[in-house]
């Protein structure tokens, strides 16, 4: 049935730690996303350490097919042990969503995961197997469309404890709350990061614990088409503009360049409406044709789209006041926007043509770039566990 | 009249904002609004080493943010 994820975390230090002893790693495999929540024990550097081998053990060994036993095993023998407590440990919770619509979720001394499906909470029943002496809760089950399913780190339920709460947060409380985000937000990264806020209001801003959240919602494919930069062949123009227009009802399209905009609007003998309205100073104006969804200048937005998302990318920087720039009217904001919230694949049809009044060496910024910007947007994006592909003309 | 000042990479870099900030100034202050119409365009290939694309009904004009008073005076005032 085609299933596709939109999935995101966010952590949270425990406060003055540099490392998050909370690992998180997002996953595809031809048939398959996967999503692995591991918590070392402690904090820190020996927290980061357990909980990045653990993650990347069950990630690696689970993308070639290893049984669960098998990856319980190896990790058991692998983790250094810890000289103070004198044991090797780390929590894990992996969850693996099939494009069949088969899902897989084993959980391990984690908070249990929060399932909801339409507008309710969905219990996860105990289903125990021992394993290397450890038990691991094992559910199978299959996906619908507006499933969304969130992992956490004991970092959550945690919060406040003690101080502004007795027990600290619990589940069930985390999990109301994540049923009323759910309702109010469309992209996992905004969920996650609502739910990680709360509980960083909790810590009164000093977590206790190293907190994470990771959110998988199962969505409708979303592709967006972007074209950037005439085709080194001005023949080429149709043909280009007719696959970048290809797709179906879903499909966004955006453009991003002045010259690649003007080819659009006459390909497709549709207006380009260009506005005057400098949002941002440094930011060329947008433009509007009929049936494309963004129409942007070129180097200058998408070398901000690119910065933007590079600070998705890495996580730590991504919070509230994020958002607020991700929300602005701004060509390059409404682009990264796109790409972050509102697209699960990426294709790319990008000109190699070179705009010679750009080979003027008084301008203050190196506008023969875009090849360049696109290879960066290329790794940023699959970085952010999306398929991209790129069609040079 | 239409006025189209290009907002491309290269004009954007040589000040466009400014002059159509100055521009739109220009225009409200002598109450030319109704007869002069501001809009942007893209790049036209026309890219000139010594300013800003400026179009005045058909004719290519470079424009310096400094010389706005100045394109405004002689193109605009002076053909109305």
């Amino acid at each position: 049935m085609g299933i596709t994820v939109d999935v995101a975390y966010k952590s949270l230090n425990k406060f003055t730690e540099v490392l998050c002893g909370d690992k998180v790693e997002i996953l595809k495999t031809d048939d398959s996303d996967i999503l692995i929540l591991a918590d070392g024990m402690g904090s820190g550097v020996k927290a980061n350490i357990l909980s990045t081998l653990t993650s990347k053990i069950l990630g690696t060994m689970f993308l070639n097919g290893a049984t669960l036993e098998e990856c319980v095993e190896t990790i058991v023998q692998t983790l250094p042990i810890c000289q103070v407590r004198k044991v090797a440990y780390s929590t894990f919770s992996i969850l693996q969503v099939f494009h069949n619509g088969d899902a897989y979720l084993v959980e391990f001394d984690n908070p249990s995961c929060i399932f909801i499906r339409n507008g309710e909470l969905v219990e996860i029943p105990e289903n125990i197997r021992v394993i290397e002496d450890k038990k691991i809760n094992e559910f199978r089950f299959r996906v619908q469309r507006g499933d969304a399913l969130i992992l956490m780190s004991d970092g959550t339920i945690h919060a406040g404890v003690g101080d502004l709460l007795n027990f600290g947060w619990e589940w069930k409380d985390i999990a109301d709350y994540a049923l009323r985000q759910y309702r109010l937000t469309i992209s996992a990264i905004r969920l996650a990061t609502s739910i990680c806020q709360a509980c960083d209001d909790l810590y009164m801003s000093r977590p206790g614990d190293d907190t994470t959240v990771a959110v998988m919602r199962i969505i409708d494919s979303k592709p967006v088409h972007l074209m950037t930069g005439p085709a080194q062949n001005p023949d080429d123009d149709k043909k280009m503009v007719e696959s970048f227009m290809a797709g179906d009802d879903n499909t966004k399209r955006v453009v991003c360049g002045g010259t690649s905009a003007t080819i659009v609007s006459r390909v497709l003998g549709r207006k380009l409406d260009v506005s005057l309205n400098y949002v941002d100073p440094e930011i060329p104006p947008m433009a509007f044709i009929e049936g494309i969804d963004l129409v942007t200048e070129g180097v200058l937005t998408l070398n901000r789209v690119v910065q933007l998302l590079k600070r998705y990318v890495q996580n730590e920087t991504v919070s509230e006041a994020f958002f607020e720039e991700l929300d602005k009217v701004n060509g390059a904001s409404m682009v990264a926007k796109m790409l972050i919230e509102d697209c699960t694949e990426l294709h790319l049809y990008v000109g190699k043509a070179i705009n010679s009044a750009y080979q003027n060496p008084g301008l203050p910024f190196d506008l023969g770039i875009r090849q360049n910007l696109v290879e960066q947007l290329r790794q940023t994006v699959t970085a952010m566990g999306k398929q991209v592909t790129v069609t040079y003309y | 009249m239409r006025v189209t000042i290009c907002i491309g990479s290269a004009c954007h870099l040589k000040g466009s904002r400014e002059i159509i900030q100055q521009l739109q100034n220009l225009v409200s202050q002598h109450g030319l609004t109704g007869q002069v119409d501001l809009n942007g365009a893209f790049c036209s290939g026309n890219c000139m080493e010594n300013g800003v694309c400026v179009t005045v009904d058909d004719d290519l004009i470079a424009v310096k943010p400094e010389g706005v008073q100045e394109f405004f005076e002689k193109e605009i005032l002076g053909r109305l």
